[in-house]
């Protein structure tokens, strides 16, 4: 569905979109209204797929019916978590398809004014994008007057200036309004005080992407995939050590070890699988004993001991030295802390001196223990979830291959080569 | 198009093989030759260029940068929001962003100046001093470092002869580490100026850099 026109150069233009049923998603949605529109993504069960899973339909709702303030959808397209990388797939391949989704989620939330924030590096996507939006504005898609509705919805589009923290959604809303990146406190929630002060609503791409399909088809048609707690489908994500890399749509629920194996071909040169990432580096690793059964939903990670976050599934062989990557992950968090809370900004830096020692063979047994409590300490003591995201990867991998760090400890052996 | 392999499709797993040129990938057919005014005022506060040609002390803002700069403004209920692209714009046409430059947007905008140097300094890409003709910028994030990132930065390195962040000799690269640049299932992704280069190996490297010589008088 999302990715069915990925790699057909047509698909780009107004008229291939339209080709493959373009725009009769906002047309309907026009058509049945607002309230209707929320309705059937509410009954969709379509949840936020940018990392947290919250439910889109119910998020749209928490939006004030009858203020006379201005309201903003800002799309999140700052994709910058390690192993992700489907929004940009989304926007290079399929521009129309986001900024329908954008028409149909300003639509349901009464915005006359959505802005597209892309991640800075995007430049070839963002041209892309911005001739997509040029075209959409010339056929009278976007503006004034929408397909002659009556309705006004202008895009337009944002970049970054390179700050992982702009992808959480109150530091997005700050870099917006030409601030530093830095996560805001809430209360208040985006819906009552947002971006410029005004209610707004924050969703991903790929959420806006399927909410467009969604309006089209209604809410029922969208389960007919996935599971009851995760309905619909997914782009996964799957990098690191497997024979065919790459974004792969399936319905929620898909087995993780059949992604693996089957679908990517599996690990390069008969290697044994050592440990899966599976829903971005923010996410507790798992190793090969959790992975057999896992299956790919929101309740399928969680019971496997992970979260399935974006779906960035990262494979690693047993030749992968964890530690290293460990400390690649602090090395990332600390440069990326925005600094405003004290066990974020110092925790992630003690992280990676720690971990660095004990990769480059100075580590002591008693660091394992530090970096426990450290780990700890960052866990829910900060504004946003950044400090988290480094804890869970920190205590998992400890928990899991202890050896790991033990060998290198014990007898300066590093296990693993990458 | 070129005897740099081009292998990216970001499908490509899905199909197994695929047989689009490097212009189908990456949509420079459709998108065409860019504006400098900004063309359509919904798109002129993204940034669609990053030169080869840096002018340092190019006017902020003269002619069709003047355009854009109005167009930007118009986007945005306040002054303040209009300050990353303005940044933007201003980096695009000089190459980095001097102490001098972040005061002169900041006159510009109405804000003080100790206001943008905050928010400047906050951001990576924002150049804080002179960076070569092209800036190779190489992942080294976890899912590229797992295939080997280490070693293409170091092969960058070695063959522009440059250490990390500095500018070789003949004006022409810069070499730094850069985080997660969201193209995971093809590593290493280095993004050199606007572009990504995908799966780029050690061997390469060479090639690739030839290409940009090559390319230094092109202007993209």
């Amino acid at each position: 569905m999302l990715s069915e026109c990925f790699g057909d150069p047509q698909a780009r233009t107004v008229a291939g979109w339209k080709a493959v049923g373009g725009y009769e998603g906002i047309a309907r949605a026009l058509e049945i209204g607002r309230e209707a529109t929320i309705d059937d993504v509410k009954a969709s069960g379509l949840r936020g797929r940018g990392g947290a899973g919250f439910p889109t339909g119910l998020k749209w709702s928490f939006m004030p019916k009858t203020s006379a303030r201005p309201h903003y959808l800002l799309c999140n397209a700052d994709e910058s978590e390690p192993g992700t990388f489907k929004d940009r797939e989304i926007i290079r391949w399929t521009p129309h398809q986001l900024i329908e989704g954008c028409l149909v989620g300003s639509w349901a939330i009464g915005a006359s004014h959505c802005y597209i924030y892309l991640r800075g590096e995007f430049f070839e996507s963002t041209n892309v994008l911005a001739r997509a939006l040029e075209e959409a504005y010339a056929e009278g898609l976007v503006g004034k007057d929408i397909l002659g509705s009556g309705v006004d919805i202008d895009i337009t589009l944002h970049v970054g200036a390179g700050a992982y923290i702009c992808g959480e959604e109150t530091g997005l809303m700050n870099s917006l309004e030409g601030r530093r990146g830095e996560p805001r406190i809430k209360p208040p929630f985006p819906a009552a005080v947002g971006a410029f002060g005004m209610p707004s609503t924050i969703n991903n791409v790929e959420t806006l992407a399927a909410a467009a399909h969604i309006a089209r088809h209604g809410g029922e048609w969208y389960r007919q995939w996935g599971t009851e707690k995760s309905p619909g489908t997914k782009l996964f994500c799957v990098s690191g050590h497997v024979n065919k890399p790459g974004n792969y749509e399936f319905p929620l629920g898909f087995p993780l070890m059949e992604l693996i194996e089957d679908v990517c071909g599996g690990i390069p040169g008969g290697h044994a699988l050592k440990a899966v990432i599976p829903g971005g580096s923010s996410v507790p690793i798992m190793d090969a004993e959790d992975c057999r059964a896992c299956t790919l939903c929101y309740e399928g990670v969680e019971a496997a001991g992970s979260m399935l976050g974006c779906a960035s599934v990262i494979v690693m062989d047993e030749t992968s030295d964890i530690v290293k990557q460990v400390r690649r992950m602090a090395h990332f968090y600390a440069h990326e802390s925005c600094g405003q809370c004290t066990p974020c900004r110092e925790g992630t830096t003690w992280a990676t001196r720690i971990l660095q020692r004990i990769e480059d063979g100075r580590g002591t047994e008693d660091d394992l223990d530090t970096l426990v409590e450290i780990s700890e300490q960052m866990t829910g003591t900060t504004i946003c979830v950044l400090s988290d995201s480094l804890a869970m990867p920190i205590i998992s991998s400890i928990e899991k291959f202890r050896e790991d760090y033990l060998a290198l400890i014990r007898r300066g052996e590093r296990v693993g080569a990458a | 198009m070129s005897e740099v392999r081009f292998r990216n499709p970001g499908w490509a797993g899905n199909t197994g093989e695929f047989d689009l040129s490097e212009a189908d990938v990456r949509g420079t057919e459709y998108v065409g030759e860019r504006m400098l005014d900004g063309g359509h005022p919904s798109v002129a506060p993204s940034l669609p260029y990053m030169f080869v040609r840096k002018e340092p002390d190019a006017p902020l803002f003269e002619g069709p940068y003047r355009e854009r700069f109005d167009k930007i403004r118009s986007r945005y209920p306040t002054a303040r929001a209009a300050l990353l692209p303005a940044l933007n714009l201003a980096q695009e046409l000089r190459g980095h962003i001097s102490p001098e430059t972040m005061d002169e947007v900041a006159g510009l905008l109405g804000l003080s100046d100790a206001y943008v140097r905050g928010v400047a300094t906050f951001y990576t890409m924002y150049n804080k001093r002179p960076v070569g003709r092209f800036l190779i910028q190489v992942c080294t994030n976890i899912s590229c470092n797992l295939c080997g990132a280490d070693d293409v930065l170091a092969a960058f390195l070695e063959h522009t002869g440059t250490e990390l962040g500095e500018t070789s000799s003949d004006g022409n690269f810069t070499v730094v580490e850069a985080e997660c640049l969201a193209a995971c299932g093809f590593p290493t992704c280095v993004q050199i100026n606007s572009r990504y280069f995908e799966d780029v190996s050690v061997d390469d490297v060479p090639a690739v850099l030839d290409r940009l010589k090559r390319e230094v008088n092109k202007g993209f």
